[in-house]
């Protein structure tokens, strides 16, 4: 399925559920989110550790509104599956798509500006050098004699400055290459928009409508 | 007005990454603050006491990068690194995120993007509590919640986010102003 349609689509469905409180539509989406997964061969230690979490945060939170609240069992039931739907859905979302056929497919087919597009793409590739110099600037601190935690103000300051130069340099680099911002660009790859895609997409949609309105407890 | 550029956005989204590391960071607290509290049925107080550290790339990003959607964007993908490192809570993260970054950026919104001092700081505090809490009540059945119990949480997280959002967000801003890249 298309990247852009299916984070669409969960996120739409995400936050119906969140609003509609019917527990079989919940157990209904858990079931077909844990199928497509299982379908796409999702390591079984990612699909325990889904499990395991939710299970754990969703029982907490039901226990605390017994505790302190006054929740009919429905409604227990309901918060209950409804922390399962969001990671399952989630889960299927995250390990079947690649962040950068969603950046290309949210550029060509959801007419993001290219500018944005590449611009995530380039601080994406970062990722590691930054959490390198997150350690750099604690280790150089250490070396001082000085202990910085996720509250010093010191720690985010030189890693702003860090990011502050990567950018800019980030930034000239893509210009002097030829990128112009706004410009209309040729894609090497191309991400697929087909009828099926919509189809899939208005159909989950319609049967989602169907479950929560016709009365489901 | 200013308008958002290729380096804008690389640094917006470099802010939210390394945000993102933090959070990340910070879940094996959060899990076990969580534990420890949960048998009281106060599992919700950990969230509350930690939402701070989560809606902090949002007024960081709008301190720095002084475009109007700034702190949303910010906000928004910190969420999606959360999202891909392996945060297990998928599209509920990203609608999360929105809604935190859009509360910090009323803050600013109020503000006209003008000022950039304590006022803004308190008021970006004030609206990401409100619109936050205003969410928890929908998603995680806050409402059913005993009214006392209710407010308790909703002080501790204004607390929370006025520490890490508004006090923290102000100092490492004066850092900046101290060493001319920003100004004040």
């Amino acid at each position: 399925m298309n990247p852009s349609l299916k984070l669409a689509l969960i996120t739409l469905i995400a936050l119906e559920v969140s609003f509609v409180q019917v527990w079989t539509v919940n157990v209904v989406l858990i079931v077909v989110s844990l199928l497509l997964m299982l379908i796409n061969r999702v390591p079984w230690r990612r699909l325990l550790l889904l499990t395991i979490v939710p299970l754990f945060f969703a029982s907490a939170l039901v226990w605390s509104l017994m505790l302190r609240g006054d929740a009919s069992t429905h409604f227990l039931i309901v918060i209950f599956t409804r922390m399962f739907v969001y990671v399952y859905m989630g889960g299927w979302f995250t390990l079947t798509t690649k962040p950068l056929w969603l950046t290309r497919s949210l550029e060509q087919n959801a007419k993001l500006p290219s500018k944005f597009a590449y611009g995530f793409l380039a601080a994406f590739n970062l990722m590691p050098k930054i959490q390198a110099e997150v350690s750099t600037v604690r280790a150089a601190a250490l070396m001082r004699g000085e202990v910085l935690h996720v509250w010093s103000p010191r720690l985010y300051f030189k890693v702003i400055l860090a990011a502050m130069n990567w950018s800019d340099q980030l930034a000239a680099a893509m210009t002097s290459h030829g990128f112009v911002e706004g410009a209309p660009r040729t894609h090497s790859l191309t991400v697929p928009l087909v009828a099926r895609d919509w189809w899939l997409f208005g159909g989950s949609l319609v049967l989602a409508q169907v479950g929560l309105f016709i009365g489901l407890p | 007005m200013k308008r958002w550029h290729i380096r804008d956005i690389i640094l917006v989204t470099i802010i939210a990454i390394f945000m993102g590391v933090i959070f990340w960071a910070i879940g094996p607290v959060y899990t076990i603050l969580a534990a420890a509290l949960a048998p009281f049925g106060l599992q919700p107080l950990a969230n509350e006491l930690l939402l701070g550290i989560w809606v902090m790339a949002g007024p960081l990003a709008g301190f720095v990068i002084r475009i109007p959607g700034a702190a949303t964007l910010g906000e928004l993908l910190g969420a999606v690194v959360e999202m891909f490192l392996g945060g297990i809570w998928g599209a509920s993260t990203l609608i999360s995120g929105v809604l935190q970054g859009f509360g910090s950026e009323l803050g600013f919104i109020f503000t006209g993007y003008k000022r950039y001092g304590w006022f803004t700081l308190a008021m970006s505090t004030l609206t990401t509590t409100i619109v936050t809490f205003a969410w928890d009540l929908i998603r995680n059945g806050y409402a059913a919640y005993h009214l006392p119990f209710l407010l308790l949480l909703f002080c501790v997280r204004l607390l929370s986010v006025f520490v890490f959002g508004g006090v923290l967000t102000k100092l490492i801003n004066n850092l900046l102003v101290r060493a001319h890249v920003l100004k004040d």
